[in-house]
């Protein structure tokens, strides 16, 4: 009895237990960490520490452990996935390639670090998000002009990047000062693919190449086209962060010094704990992701939403939006964000004005044209999730009776009609009775 | 098979954060930093007791003198677990703390301990229970003065281990557990040297030597990294307690550094496993977990004061050096803990250059030592030392020869060293010449070291040259492993070019005929970019040289398309333009008062009317004058009246429907009315007629 009644709770905990991030319940997250090797688990403990002490809960396992599994009848373990296994051919369990991408696909987030011996099964899954790794297996990023100052690193290829993505949502509104380290292999993104973004690009002077090899034809990458760590945000609101580098996330990058080449300024400690902490945090949904709530239209001086406008009604237009910062929804301040009176093309187009509490609001007057329109906020933003509302609304022209009735210019003609049909009443009675 | 892969996973992954693959850094300031960091008290505890003795150990073999203050509390929980019936897990570690940190404990406990633990150890059957009770055992003696520690069935003790120990050299966790593991074998070698130093006679010689055959054998499944980094890993993986390579290597080596303590005799272990186990450990690097720190420097202590063979380790605190700079060559010799080695000798056995190993460059030279900072230093390279490169491979010979026994040096090892310096950038120019005839058409000198900038043109029938020369401080011709022309259209095409040299010059030339597809036939301003690095290049460079306005034949149709150029990101969200919408404009009407007017203007007829009529003298003598044709006439006309008021009305607000009905009443009694009076009008002038 008692067995079954857990078997029961636990059934209908089930559904609550994890998902992928929903505004309903964005806490409470499950992450797994697929390893080459549990020594990695010690060698970037800070950064998984940092996540830690956040509210997440790791999931340690071996990439190549047989027991591995993401998900069983349809339902998902874990709300977000963490690669740091370069260099596996294969996923132990039920899990490949596929089955990460459909991970994604269903919403969940994804962290996956290659680096410079990255097997074909880690670019195939970077290749599929949009990112296309150096083919060359053996090629490193080398640059010759920003590298790091080091007494014990002699061929250039610990790069010392400062070239970050200008977005403070991504990289969080605190500057990160110190240049990020850099160890690894190089990728591009597909131009056609407007959904990947540059989080970390190398220095023009940068290539990618093996350092141990005389260079005959030309790279295949070269300069600032050189991604080092590039961010995805899917239409799905699903995040994707790829490093070339593992070393990128280590507690050895995170506390060693830096201090690029030519510049005079010695940094203490590496922006690379910086840079990866605030990536997390952009990955793992705390920081730019919007929900928007109370979508409401009405007249002017009217609270309740009609079924219907009339052309040329004023009306007002009101819509809340808030940002998840890890712990709480919070007011989403901005001035870009704009509504759209629709109907198969834009007939108003206005920015909405913010009282800086999450309200944001507009008036305008509905366009003398009839028909079936749309309020339409299309809301995309470097680094937030896409904001997609859209609300039917019918538009009628005038009633027969909503017309003006008196008009002066018509006067005249009101007043010769009725001058006769004063004129015939008197001459009907002088006709009559005149003698 | 997947099993199989992850030794060579973990070995890759070493590799890759240990670049420096065969360079190794004893332990240093980091680590202190990092266990201080690791090591943060909670409420002036450590957790458990466990726990508390890793830090207290860490912190006491790295000498961190600052600990920070738990002994209050520690202590208390210390004599609460002495004073109780604990597990001897805990008990055991309770003692460790204890010997650490000397609490005030009764010397009735230790004695109630101790004979708690003779009797668990006459009974033991599994490993830990031997392990931990006469670990605690030997714990006491170092502890209490007054008990009796001494065992007197050592032997049978000793023989009891034994039994649980494999072929192979592993042992069992209990002889009911048919799995072997090489953690428990070091776990096991701990626990006989205990017996061994507690024993209170000779143990069998005999059975000493076949552990240190088992030890020899164990030995033999030692793995081993490209580096030359050795270390046991657990073949068992669902044992019931599963530990990774380098807490297995670590139980390893405190076992057999315990057991090798106290027994006599040499164990016939080659020094270098010893030296690639201080290399698995020092390869690490510094962990971010505390207990793989706690087994790192606990394990390299252990190494550090072994009696097969001391490791040295031969570090050098830069492998870049700067010829502009005159760096010297250092190199550091210590153990793994850091501390100082016996008197020494470093010696350049060769250094050539990396790619061609048959030409030695120096052979044979000795370091010369500082005794103040205890470096070995090269005072100069030759003078025909230059740019590249280099391996160097250094031999460490101890001065006196009996140490050789005690010292493992790792024989030769292979340092790569970058040696940078200057490279001359000169003679650099750029020319534009016609295809058929080679001239030149245009030339211009260029300073690849200053800011300026040449302007350019050609045509699809002519070519590029650049032209430039690369020499080291020593005048030899210098090859940078990144020597790259770009040119980059107004399109954001880029087209890059290998510049190839030979010696010292450096040229290439563009022949834009041949290039004309290549370059989707894209005529306009091309920037043009050279790119010169390479690692021993101090004054790598990246310059804009200038731009060419290329002008190229018109694209066939067939031609290749441009690839697609990446979108800025910045640019492409962003708020869009307003857009208000146009109303329809009202129509024009005339100014209010002309309609007035002529409103006042379509009155004036009627009042012509009202007097025309009065001028022609109109009367109403024709007005009926008995009374009910009257009331018919002047309801006649009163519902006229009312028409044109219902006319009137409906102007005003009434709408057809209202009118309409209200105009049929009104039109039958006005149709009624009417007939009345007419015909009674008509009568009369009927009647005046015939009259």
């Amino acid at each position: 009895m008692s067995k079954s009644l857990v078997v029961f709770t636990l059934i209908t905990l089930l559904p609550f237990l994890c998902y992928a991030f929903s505004p309903e319940n964005p806490t409470d997250r499950k992450v797994l960490v697929l390893l080459d090797d549990f020594a990695i688990k010690s060698s970037h403990s800070l950064f998984f520490k940092s996540l830690q002490s956040r509210g997440f809960h790791f999931d340690f396992k071996l990439a190549d452990d047989p027991k591995i599994a993401l998900q069983r009848y349809g339902r998902y373990f874990y709300d977000a996935l963490i690669l740091f296994a370069p260099t596996i051919e294969r996923f132990g369990g039920s899990v490949d390639s596929a089955a990460i991408l459909d991970f994604v696909d269903s919403g969940h987030d994804l962290i996956l670090a290659a680096d410079s011996n990255a097997s074909e099964l880690i670019r195939e899954i970077a290749t599929e998000c949009g990112v296309d790794f150096d083919e060359d297996p053996a090629a490193v990023v080398i640059d010759h002009t920003s590298y790091t100052v080091s007494e014990t690193e002699g061929d250039h290829t610990l790069i010392a990047s400062d070239d970050l993505i200008k977005s403070d949502v991504i990289v969080g509104s605190q500057k990160i000062e110190a240049p990020v380290l850099f160890q690894g292999i190089g990728h591009t993104l597909n131009p056609a693919n407007t959904l990947v973004l540059k989080a970390l690009s190398a220095s023009p002077s940068a290539y990618s190449a093996n350092p141990k090899s005389k260079l005959s034809s030309p790279p295949q990458l070269t300069g600032s086209a050189i991604s080092l760590v590039s961010v995805i945000q899917a239409r799905n609101s699903a995040r994707i962060l790829i490093s070339g580098s593992l070393s990128l996330f280590s507690n050895r990058f995170f506390k060693s010094g830096v201090q690029k080449a030519g510049s005079p300024t010695k940094y203490d400690k590496s922006g690379n704990e910086q840079f990866s902490v605030e990536l997390s945090k952009w990955v793992f949904h705390e920081r730019g992701h919007l929900k928007a709530v109370n979508v409401k239209h009405h007249k002017v001086g009217e609270t309740d939403e009609p079924a219907m406008y009339r052309i040329n009604d004023e009306l007002e237009y009101l819509v809340e939006i808030y940002e998840w910062s890890g712990k709480a929804w919070e007011p989403y301040v901005a001035d870009d964000v704009q509504v759209q009176f629709y109907m198969m093309s834009p007939y108003v187009l206005k920015t909405l004005s913010t009282n800086n509490k999450g309200l944001y609001h507009t008036a305008f007057k509905v366009p003398d044209v009839y028909g079936v329109f749309q309020f339409k906020v299309e809301y995309q933003k470097l680094g937030y999730t896409t904001l997609s509302l859209s609300k039917q609304i019918p538009v009628r022209p005038f009633r027969h009776n909503e017309y003006e009735r008196f008009i002066p210019t018509a006067y005249p003609y009101y007043g010769s009609a009725f001058s006769m049909m004063a004129g015939f009443f008197i001459f009907t009675i002088v006709h009559l009775y005149n003698k | 098979m997947a099993r199989n892969l992850v030794p060579f996973l973990v070995l890759l992954f070493w590799i890759s954060i240990c670049q420096a693959a065969s360079i190794f850094q004893p332990i240093s300031d980091s680590h202190r930093y990092a266990a201080l960091e690791l090591f943060r008290p909670t409420d002036g505890v450590f957790g458990s007791l466990e726990e508390t003795y890793e830090v207290l150990r860490t912190f006491d073999i790295l000498g961190i003198q600052e600990k920070p203050d738990i002994n209050a509390a520690t202590c208390k929980s210390v004599s609460e677990v002495l004073g109780s019936s604990a597990a001897l897990k805990d008990l055991f570690y309770a003692l460790n703390v204890n010997g650490v940190l000397k609490c005030e404990i009764k010397e009735e406990i230790y004695e109630s301990i101790t004979s708690r633990l003779r009797t668990v150890l006459n009974d033991a059957r599994s490993l830990s229970e031997f392990y931990y009770s006469i670990g605690s055992l030997l714990l006491l003696k170092e502890q209490s003065s007054g008990v009796d520690l001494s065992l007197m069935d050592a032997d049978g003790i000793f023989q009891s281990i034994k039994a649980l120990s494999q072929s192979d050299g592993r042992w069992r966790y209990s002889s009911n557990n048919p799995e072997s593991s090489t953690y428990a074998a070091g776990l096991a070698l701990e626990a006989l040297a205990g017996v061994v130093s507690l024993a209170s006679s000779d143990i069998d010689q005999n059975m000493i030597g076949t552990v240190k055959n088992d030890i020899l054998k164990l030995f033999d499944s030692i793995e081993k990294y490209d580096d030359g980094a050795l270390y046991f890993e657990e073949k068992v993986v669902d044992a019931y307690e599963h530990h990774g390579p380098l807490a297995t290597t670590s139980s390893v080596v405190r076992g057999l550094t315990a057991f090798t303590a106290v027994t006599s005799g040499s164990l016939n272990l080659p020094g270098d496993t010893i030296f690639g186990l201080a290399k698995f450990f020092l390869g690490i690097g510094v962990p971010g977990d505390a207990k793989d720190l706690f087994n790192q420097i606990d394990s390299l202590a252990c190494l550090d004061t072994n009696r097969v063979s001391i490791p040295l380790i031969l570090s050098l605190p830069a492998t870049v050096l700067s010829l502009t700079k005159e760096d010297q060559l250092k190199v550091r010799v210590n153990t793994v803990l850091g501390s100082v080695a016996p008197r020494l000798t470093v010696k350049i056995v060769r250094a050539f250059l990396s790619g061609s190993k048959d030409t030695s460059v120096i052979e044979g030279e000795e370091l010369k030592f500082d005794t103040q900072t205890s470096l070995h230093i090269l005072e100069a390279f030759p003078k025909t030392f230059d740019v590249g490169n280099y391996v160097f491979v250094f031999e460490i010979i101890l001065h006196d020869s009996e140490q050789m026994d005690i010292y493992a040096t790792g024989g030769r090892i292979r340092v790569p060293i970058y040696v940078s310096g200057v490279v001359k950038i000169e003679n650099a120019e750029i020319a534009v010449l016609d295809s058929d005839l080679g001239s030149i058409e245009t030339q211009k000198k260029l300073d690849l070291v200053g800011e300026s900038v040449v302007s350019l043109s050609a045509n699809h029938l002519q070519k590029l040259r650049l032209l430039f020369q690369l020499a080291t401080p020593q005048g030899h011709g210098f090859k940078p492993h990144q020597a790259f022309l770009k040119l980059r259209h107004e399109s954001g095409v880029e087209h890059i070019f290998v510049v190839e040299g030979s010696g010292k010059q450096f040229e290439i030339i563009l022949d834009f005929l041949g290039l004309v597809e290549k370059f989707f036939y894209l005529s306009g301003r091309y920037d043009i970019q050279l790119t010169v690095g390479d690692a021993v290049m101090e004054n790598s460079f990246i310059r804009a040289i200038g731009h060419i306005d290329l002008d190229l034949p018109e694209a066939p149709e067939k031609a290749p398309r441009p690839p697609l150029q990446p979108v800025d990101p910045y640019t492409r969200y962003g708020p869009k333009a307003e857009i208000s919408h146009i109303f329809r404009a009202p129509e024009k009407r005339p100014p209010k008062e002309l309609s007035l007017t002529f409103l006042g203007l379509t009155f004036l007829p009627f009042l012509g009317f009202l007097i025309g009529l009065l001028r022609l003298g109109v009367n109403l003598k024709n007005f009926p004058t008995s009374t009910v044709p009257a009331t018919f006439a002047f309801l006649f006309h009163l519902s006229i009246a009312a028409v044109i008021l219902l006319y009137m009305f409906f102007w005003l607000k009434l709408d057809l429907f209202t009118t309409l009905k209200a105009l049929g009443i009104l039109g039958v009694f006005l149709v009624f009315v009417g007939h009345r009076t007419l015909s009674h009008l008509a009568s009369t002038s009927a009647k005046l007629k015939s009259a």
